[in-house]
């Protein structure tokens, strides 16, 4: 060992990245271990709503707000409510926004509770919120999306409105 | 008397290279290159970092301005961090190590420079675009096409000059250092491309975002950190490393561990359960490499108590090994999957991270830094700036450390409790407080540090006889013979 070549080293250590790189990257693609079904009732994002997920992923919301409920006491309130999050419900996104951060609330339901048939009121609400949230809460610590455009904002309230909003469908409904 | 006056004119003749002449092929010219670009990166992502810690207790700091708003600084805040700062920095450090611990000069020294400038402004352009909001969206890659690819393509050329250095190399013995390099610069373009052109969807572009992402940490910015420590450590302290077997055990299973950390961001969350089960059990297993290396440098530093206390570089050194063991061991920990559940989504995470970048990476670049002005340059640094320098250091280190560590786990308890982020919101408020002041602290010492770096470069002192003893062991023996 004293003596110890190169080659040897980098053959060692590519076996050893090679293996973690079959578990992780090409096993979960050749099996069927990764869900590869949309989850009952979830429905393809409409233009409108893939807009409002651009400004979403643009201005950087995944850093502060997650969208997974998980299995755990710490979501317990989350579970009740909402349930908990499947592989299925992802399978439009593009990117993930899984998120790895709660500086605020999960959105993963956020349609959910400022539903689409509530109808104007829900999105004044919401609107209002991404203009200033200080508005609604002055201990909020949201930046103020004051400079999008009023199209920015619709599509990103159409885009939050859908969020979870697939699961309150009956099922067999057409969408 | 006259070996001073010749010192002075040779500190001159380098000093007149470093600054006059552009060098590009000058030896060390790549490792200069690359490492003040690191330092310069390094005070800018700090600023946006402080940026950051402002708005999240004072929203309306800068607010209503897009590209300052706090969901385009973060990427921006961690590319920086990842890219400008240690991945530059410890480039610069490894471009310093690789033509010493070969006995060869470098491959290509204006190769090298020529991609430290490149990268620059890749880096810089890549930026510029997040802040305009053409962010891809996943963490870490973020920046977009086509300065995504550059940075891809920078590495394979950056690889290409090492590794045609330590197969070119005229020493027989392949150093530890050298192994944690091949390790950083080979598989880099696998992971960065699967990483940064994917198009998977859902679940699965977690998963592979995940791999990308801790690999980022673990075979790239931790390696090329170790390596460093293992090259400057036994120099400091005028010994040879503790032990070669286990920096071979350390090694082997760091080789063997990180690759498969992944899936340690999505416990719990919609993934197989094996993914998790593969994630956690290697990432608990972390704790091999991190003991090896807690034991290696601990036995290499016993005993050291007086040249602790002389050298400030030194003790640089031991604050980011005490910072790496400290955060992989919470790393580890933050993995196993009961403390998880509680604790992941919280600051806990956000103390980790930190604890990893300012506590390992700062340090470990600063105690390079210094022990380069001082053992190759042969400049003597303002050692009252820098003892300011250290303190401001731990103490920012220690308040952002135990600031967001102690937030985190009241979080975890709060939502255990039935609160959520929300309920969480005025609670957390001095905590925020106390990191902002943690981060301005650390950045106040960067200040002095970079001050002092350009004082000592600018106004030479040459190292006289006073000075304590600087004939270092060679660079072939910094481990002992071992028969293994």
């Amino acid at each position: 060992m004293r003596f110890v070549q190169i080659f040897p080293i980098i053959i060692g250590f590519s076996i050893l990245f090679g293996s973690a790189f079959i578990g992780l990257v090409i096993t979960p693609n050749v099996t069927s271990s990764i869900v590869r079904m949309p989850s009952p009732g979830l429905v393809a994002y409409t233009p409108a709503e893939q807009r409002g997920r651009q400004v979403y992923v643009r201005e950087g919301c995944v850093y502060c707000h997650s969208q997974q409920v998980r299995n755990v006491k710490a979501d317990q309130n989350l579970m009740a409510a909402f349930g908990v999050s499947k592989g299925g419900d992802y399978y439009y996104d593009q990117p993930h926004l899984l998120g790895t951060s709660r500086q605020g609330p999960d959105l993963s339901n956020e349609g959910r509770i400022w539903r689409r048939d509530v109808g104007q009121p829900a999105r004044d609400y919401l609107i209002g919120h991404f203009i200033n949230p200080r508005n609604y809460n002055p201990k909020s610590i949201m930046p103020a999306f004051d400079y999008l455009s009023d199209e920015e904002l619709s599509d990103l309230t159409d885009y939050i409105q859908f969020l979870g909003a697939w699961k309150d469908k009956p099922k067999g409904e057409p969408s | 008397m006259t070996s001073t006056q010749e010192q002075i004119e040779r500190q001159t003749l380098v000093l007149t290279k470093l600054s006059q002449d552009f060098p590009l092929d000058q030896p060390d010219s790549a490792s200069r290159t690359w490492l003040f670009s690191g330092i310069f990166w390094m005070l800018v992502t700090m600023l946006i970092g402080v940026i950051e810690a402002i708005k999240l207790f004072y929203p309306e700091f800068l607010q209503g301005i897009a590209p300052l708003s706090y969901g385009r600084l973060r990427p921006v805040h961690v590319n920086i961090g990842v890219f400008g700062f240690m991945s530059m920095g410890y480039l610069g450090a490894a471009f310093y190590m690789v033509p010493r611990l070969t006995q060869v000069p470098l491959f290509s020294e204006r190769l090298g420079s020529l991609a430290a400038w490149g990268w620059n402004l890749n880096l810089l352009a890549g930026c510029v675009a997040i802040l305009m909001g053409y962010s891809k969206g996943k963490e870490y890659t973020e920046i977009p096409l086509p300065f995504d690819m550059v940075i891809g393509l920078l590495v394979i050329a950056i690889a290409g000059i090492l590794f045609s250095t330590i197969v070119l190399r005229q020493e027989q013995r392949v150093y530890v250092s050298l192994w944690y390099i091949l390790l950083s610069i080979i598989p880099f373009p696998i992971y960065y491309t699967l990483g940064n052109a994917s198009k998977f969807s859902g679940i699965e572009d977690a998963v592979i975002n995940w791999f990308y992402s801790h690999n980022l940490f673990g075979i790239w910015l931790t390696t090329m950190g170790l390596a460093t420590l293992y090259y400057i450590v036994p120099k400091q302290v005028h010994k040879p490393l503790y032990s070669h077997v286990i920096s071979f055990v350390g090694f082997w299973s760091l080789a063997a561990f990180y690759p498969w950390n992944g899936g340690h961001h999505v416990i719990w969350g919609p993934v197989p359960m094996w993914v998790m089960t593969a994630s956690v059990t290697a990432s608990i297993a972390m704790f091999i490499p991190t003991f090896a290396t807690m034991v290696n440098f601990g036995g290499t530093a016993w005993g050291t108590w007086s040249t602790m206390k002389r050298d400030i570089s030194y003790r640089f050194s031991l604050l980011a090994y005490l910072c790496y063991v400290g955060a992989s061991l919470w790393g580890s920990v933050l993995a196993v999957m009961s403390l998880n559940a509680r604790l992941h989504f919280t600051n806990t995470t956000i103390a980790h991270v930190h604890l990893g970048f300012v506590g390992f990476g700062v340090p470990g670049l600063i105690a390079f830094t210094y022990f380069y002005l001082e053992r190759s340059l042969k400049l003597r640094y303002s050692q009252s700036l820098a003892e300011w320098h250290f303190w401001l250091t731990v103490l920012g280190i220690m308040g952002y450390t135990l600031s967001m560590g102690i937030n985190g786990w009241l979080e975890g308890n709060a939502w255990e409790a039935g609160s959520g982020p929300q309920g969480t919101m005025v609670d957390r408020y001095p905590y925020h407080i106390a990191r902002a002041i943690s981060g301005v602290v650390v950045l106040l010492g960067q200040f002095l540090f970079v001050g002092n770096v350009i004082k000592t470069i600018n106004y030479p002192t040459p190292l006289t006889e006073a000075q304590p003893t600087i004939t270092a062991i060679s660079d072939r023996a910094l481990e002992k013979a071992t028969t293994l």
